[in-house]
């Protein structure tokens, strides 16, 4: 007990830890409130960066640019009405009508504070949870660890892409590349096409600084010149009224962002506009109407996306399987630095769990505090020039992958992929199941081939068991549901029942 | 979620290539081990290319019911590959090939100066003073507080730092 309150204090007590988590989550509130830097941009490009460095202090700086760049999203969403990462789009539905009638201030200090309940909530169910989960794992067999990755990955796919069938073909091309190279169990060779580079496979990092940095920076070339709008800030510290009286809201969005945080695949993104769905329909007559500027649609969103923070990292801790393209991110910084998230992570290496769950309230702490302070000039920032920003990220994404192995096969592989993410997100592609595909790529491809063998190659036992276990049962009728409900008569059934679930 | 009624320009061929890929990596996921057993190196590989072939091809034909965009190449090159980033994608090109031989610094400026110049369109001082800045920045940070190696090439930045550091070293 004495351990774990060690380790969970390690960040607040060793200054460099504190400075590194004041940093990210400064530098994250940036990162996620410029439109076109994304959080899994930079934590992409931090990997390569900070592979020499100790695990801890890696993580401390990716800690606290998630948590940060989860936050910042939704400054550039009042002020600007673009939201600077996706978990903010909800919060510009009623954040920008707010700051239009002068109340930019009022706003963006109610965002942090409930941003702040949300992760807070988010860290709480972590430190709960993950443990209870980590126990319960341990039952786990390799059918169920192959049921979950491909709930993970059609999840990604359906849930935020153009169609199920793009979304489908990102995640299976993810998995196929992340099979390039020698095969771990046989050592046949896979893919390689006999080139002695190619047996090591394909470098995930380099995937993810092409697929997140290069191509969203080309795409950014196409409206470089927006024009910035200014709106007024005061009053930043929210009343004491207003928070007594959006709490319990906050704390029903925030257990549905740990939730959706929680599950393989979903992130804040998704779990925001849930709650603000919800924060809808439960506010029967709220002062100002939706959309036109009511607290209650900025209050719900902003606590569900930062609570979805720290649900994201349950299953990546406790499963290896990341909760959402960030900690697929992580999971790759976790791999690089040899931690073997999985079960065993939390009996093996509890210094590791409690020291995150201690460092993301840190860097929840830091977020309140830069939160509310700072935002004179926060405009002036925002309103870099994007002609050097972005030859900047291009810049970093080519040093970033060759300093992988210090070689430039990584950098073409990296551009290769910065191409192909370009057209892909151009022609309505989601990039984010190819991600979550290279890091779940061996689990899959390992624990089927465990479950097959344990069942004698026999392809009915295995669907046998498959439905007979209760937690297989779930898993599996989970993912059939999922795809259901992308079929046309699901949703014909649907719009039928709540016609105003229809939400473009 | 926006929905489309007419495809993007290109948008048949980008699908029909990643069709075309799937399916030549089905035929290769085919000779690691063919059917020999469910568990083979192959199979898993075969499963997943398996899975693009058949989503890919519903992609394209549902592609290819969409009413085509008109405009030919001059409404690719607009709304597809703008100059912008041709233009861009041949800097990035330039650099990844010097950045070995002409070392960190070089390579990196060069590019900055060239990019900022080209998106900017700003005056030739203010770029001058915006590359270098950001290149003292990257290089503070990450050469020097991060300790990355970066390709030295024809800048001998080492034995600078070093007198650097003599120097002041030596003032004490």
């Amino acid at each position: 007990m004495m351990d774990a309150l060690s380790y969970l204090f390690a960040s607040w007590l060793q200054p460099e830890l504190l400075a590194l988590t004041a940093v990210g989550t400064f530098a994250g509130i940036y990162i996620g409130a410029i439109p076109g830097l994304s959080v899994t941009m930079a934590v992409s490009i931090l990997i390569s960066f900070t592979f020499g460095w100790e695990v801890n202090h890696a993580l401390a700086l990716m800690n606290g640019i998630f948590m940060g760049g989860v936050y910042g999203g939704s400054r550039t969403a009042i002020l600007l009405n673009i939201p600077g990462a996706p978990a903010a789009i909800a919060t510009a539905l009623d954040g920008y009508p707010m700051a239009k009638k002068g109340e930019a201030g009022n706003a963006i200090g109610l965002s942090t504070v409930m941003s702040f309940f949300g992760g807070f909530v988010g860290i709480i169910v972590l430190a709960v949870a993950a443990p209870v989960v980590s126990e319960f794992a341990i039952l786990f067999q390799p059918r169920d660890y192959m049921l979950l990755a491909v709930m993970g990955i059609l999840l990604v796919g359906s849930l935020s892409g153009e169609s199920l069938a793009k979304g489908v073909f990102a995640g299976a091309l993810g998995m196929l590349l992340g099979t390039v190279g020698l095969d771990p169990m046989t050592a046949e060779q896979r893919f390689t096409f006999g080139s002695v580079d190619m047996m090591n496979g394909i470098s995930p990092v380099a995937l993810m600084i092409g697929l997140f940095g290069v191509s969203e920076a080309l795409l950014q070339l196409h409206n470089l010149h927006l024009a910035a709008v200014k709106q007024k800030v005061d009053k930043i510290v929210p009343s004491f009224s207003d928070l007594k009286k959006y709490l319990p809201l906050s704390l029903q969005t925030s257990t549905i962002g740990v939730i959706i945080g929680a599950l393989p695949g979903t992130g804040g993104d998704i779990a925001a506009l849930m709650a603000y769905d919800h924060a809808k329909r439960v506010t029967k007559d709220p002062e100002v109407p939706f959309g036109q500027g009511a607290k209650e649609g900025l209050v719900g969103p902003e606590s569900a996306n930062n609570a979805a923070v720290g649900g994201a990292y349950i299953p990546m801790l406790t499963l290896g399987i990341p909760g959402d393209a960030v900690t697929a991110v992580i999971i790759g910084a976790l791999f690089i630095h040899g931690l073997n998230p999985g079960p065993l992570l939390l009996v093996e290496k509890p210094d590791m769990f409690w020291f995150t769950v201690g460092n993301l309230t840190l860097a929840n702490i830091f977020m309140l505090i830069f939160g509310l302070t700072g935002i004179k000039i926060f405009t002036k920032i925002i309103e870099c020039p994007k002609g050097v920003l972005f030859p900047l990220i291009l810049l970093l994404s080519v040093v970033g992958a060759y300093s992988i192995n210090n070689s430039l096969s990584d950098v073409w592989w990296m551009l290769g992929f910065g191409v192909l993410g370009y057209f892909m997100k151009l022609y309505g592609y989601q990039v984010g199941p190819v991600v979550l595909g290279i890091i779940l790529s061996r689990l899959m491809d390992d624990n089927w081939r465990r479950a097959i063998i344990s069942e004698q190659e026999n392809l009915p036992a295995f669907f046998y068991g498959m439905i007979t276990s209760p937690l297989s049962a779930v898993l599996f009728f989970t993912i059939l549901l999922i795809l259901l409900s992308q079929t046309p008569v699901w949703k014909a059934i649907k719009m039928h029942a709540h016609p105003r679930l229809g939400r473009g | 979620m926006e929905t489309h009624n007419t495809r993007r320009p290109g948008e048949i061929v980008f699908n029909a290539a990643l069709f075309g890929f799937s399916l030549f990596m089905f035929w290769q996921a085919y000779q690691i081990s063919g059917f020999s057993a469910l568990s083979s190196a192959g199979a898993f590989p075969m499963a997943m290319s398996a899975i693009m072939v058949i989503t890919s091809a519903v992609v394209l034909i549902r592609s290819a019911g969409l009413a085509s965009p008109g405009g030919g190449f001059a409404a690719f090159r607009k709304e597809v590959l703008p100059p912008a980033v041709l233009v861009f994608s041949l800097f990035i090109l330039a650099y990844s090939v010097t950045l070995k031989s002409l070392g960190f610094l070089l390579a990196s400026f060069l590019f900055l100066l060239f990019s900022i110049w080209y998106l900017e369109r700003g005056r030739i001082g203010r770029t001058l003073l915006l590359a270098v800045v950001s290149i003292v920045g990257v290089y503070v940070i990450f050469r020097l507080v991060f300790q990355v190696v970066l390709p030295e090439g024809i800048i001998p930045e080492r034995a600078i730092l070093a007198a650097i550091g003599d120097f002041f070293g030596g003032s004490n």
